[in-house]
């Protein structure tokens, strides 16, 4: 089930950045694709099978999992920058790309590229299941570094849930109030992760559901602000030619 | 409120013994699975009613008010006061009206023309207001139990359920049919409105009270339109970002 659910979530993901490549390529909003094609990259580098090529050819060393860690703050930087400028949310503009949001990232990879160079990380595994199974100091540095690879998206989510609240109250047009609501979904997923030490050993698959149901939350709410436009740009002319003759 | 399908079935016997439903639909215009459909669910619209009486000449007004919900409606019809009438005057014909009086432009003093037909882009929050005492709407939500936010809904989309503008003239102590001609269920000429009503209100208006009132309904028009702006600077704003 875990599978499917990683599989999909891949799916729609790519599918959506593929769909934004003729709209990049006009020049709207590139960073959009951007975001889209980093998220799908974290996605793919999430997934046992491809993980476990790209780590090979990468040196076997888990590097793989870094990059994954590094793509995932790159696209929700990115995101947290255009949603919050889109959704006039300053407040989180603030929180993210001022000095506060800086230092959080700074801190937190200091703090993770430092942990990681002191696991032993020979063997790729997804996860760092197999690094973390090592012995008791390996396994303390590795929740060490997954809750600091945590705190950073769940930084950004939370930033901008407030802003996604209000703008689901707002009297926007319904699909742009959805897509906000979805983002704020995400929003409180990505918190959620924070509590992931909490969750015992045998509701691991929770872990994977609320991981996916973020990602999915906001690849589906940022392709449904596009299609709001589209409708909207759609429904424009119409309206013009009724009022002109 | 909708009506009973045993009371409108009841009523359709009276009016047209021998017609089946197919010939009711035909001549009254309503589609066959319209109708179908509120007699499954027993659930007769207001708007079928009318229809049909239309159809077969009879006062719709006077029809309604043979059903329980609408007995409010039956005896002389009366008439509507001037504040109604003059609510029922679009704004752009306010505004033409006022712009033919001497006291705006002098050396124009041409005839404003002719009204157009109620009801207007802003015809039932008008139409509150002008018989609104400063109580009605809580007096209305108190003897229908609609939430007083929902009610301003529909005021602000120029809506008010059949039932709830027979409440609201109730409650203002009006005229019962008033509100069903702001709302356009039924003609001024079928509420037993005079012709020439409205414009003989509109004549009646000194030069003072139709430029304050011009100006009341322009103010309003302009918080609307830029609510409007605004929300859809937001939306673009958003679309400039994330779309």
């Amino acid at each position: 089930m875990i599978e499917t659910l990683q599989w999909t979530t891949l799916a729609i993901c790519a599918f959506v950045a593929a769909a934004r490549i003729p709209s990049t390529l006009r020049g709207e909003n590139r960073s959009l694709f951007g975001i889209f094609a980093m998220m799908t990259l974290a996605i793919l580098l999430s997934i046992q099978g491809p993980y476990l090529v790209i780590d090979q050819a990468l040196g076997g060393i888990n590097i793989a999992n870094l990059l994954l860690r590094f793509v995932t703050f790159g696209a929700i930087y990115f995101l947290g920058i255009r949603t919050s400028r889109g959704f006039d949310a300053q407040g989180a503009h603030r929180l993210i790309t001022g000095r506060g949001g800086m230092l959080v990232l700074l801190a937190v990879s200091v703090v993770m590229i430092g942990v990681f160079f002191m696991m032993d990380t020979a063997g790729s595994s997804a996860g760092l299941k197999a690094v973390s199974d090592k012995d008791s100091r390996n396994f303390a540095l590795v929740e060490f570094y997954g809750a600091a690879g945590r705190a950073y998206p769940a930084y950004v989510g939370l930033a901008l849930v407030p802003a996604m609240v209000r703008a689901v109250k707002d009297r926007l047009p319904v699909l742009v109030r959805g897509a906000a609501a979805l983002l704020a979904l995400g929003g409180v997923a990505i918190a959620l992760t924070l509590l992931f030490p909490a969750i015992p050993p045998s509701m691991a698959a929770l872990e994977f559901i609320i991981n996916y149901t973020a990602v999915l939350c906001y690849v589906i709410g940022l392709a449904l602000i596009w299609a709001a436009r589209v409708v909207n740009s759609r429904g424009v002319p119409r309206r013009k030619k009724s009022t002109e003759t | 409120m909708t009506l009973s399908a045993k009371a409108f079935q009841r009523w359709l016997q009276s009016i047209a013994p021998d017609a089946s439903t197919a010939d009711v639909c035909r001549v009254s215009g309503i589609k066959r699975t319209t109708l179908a459909q509120q007699l499954v669910r027993g659930k007769v619209s207001v708007s079928t009613v009318v229809s049909i009486s239309r159809a077969y000449n009879i006062n719709p007004v006077a029809a309604l008010a043979g059903f329980e919900a609408y007995s409010a409606l039956a005896g002389p019809p009366r008439p509507p006061s001037r504040n109604e009438l003059v609510s029922q005057i679009s704004s752009a014909d306010l505004l033409r009206a006022l712009l033919a009086r001497p006291a705006m432009d002098a050396a124009r003093g041409e005839a404003a023309p002719a009204l157009s037909p109620a009801p207007h882009a802003t015809a039932v929050k008008n139409w509150v207001d002008a018989i609104d005492d400063g109580e009605v709407r809580h007096r209305v939500s108190a003897s229908t139990g609609v939430a007083p936010q929902n009610y301003s809904a529909q005021l602000t989309a120029n809506r008010l359920s059949p039932e709830l503008a027979l409440a609201t003239a109730m409650a203002a102590g009006v005229g019962p049919a008033g509100g069903l001609v702001a709302t356009g269920v039924i003609t001024e000429e079928e509420a037993g409105w005079p012709p020439g009503a409205r414009q003989a209100a509109l004549e009646s208006l000194s030069d003072g009270e139709l430029t304050a009132l011009a100006g009341d309904r322009l103010q309003a028009l302009g918080r609307v339109l830029r609510r409007q702006e605004q929300d859809r600077a937001q939306a673009e704003k958003i679309w400039e970002n994330l779309g």
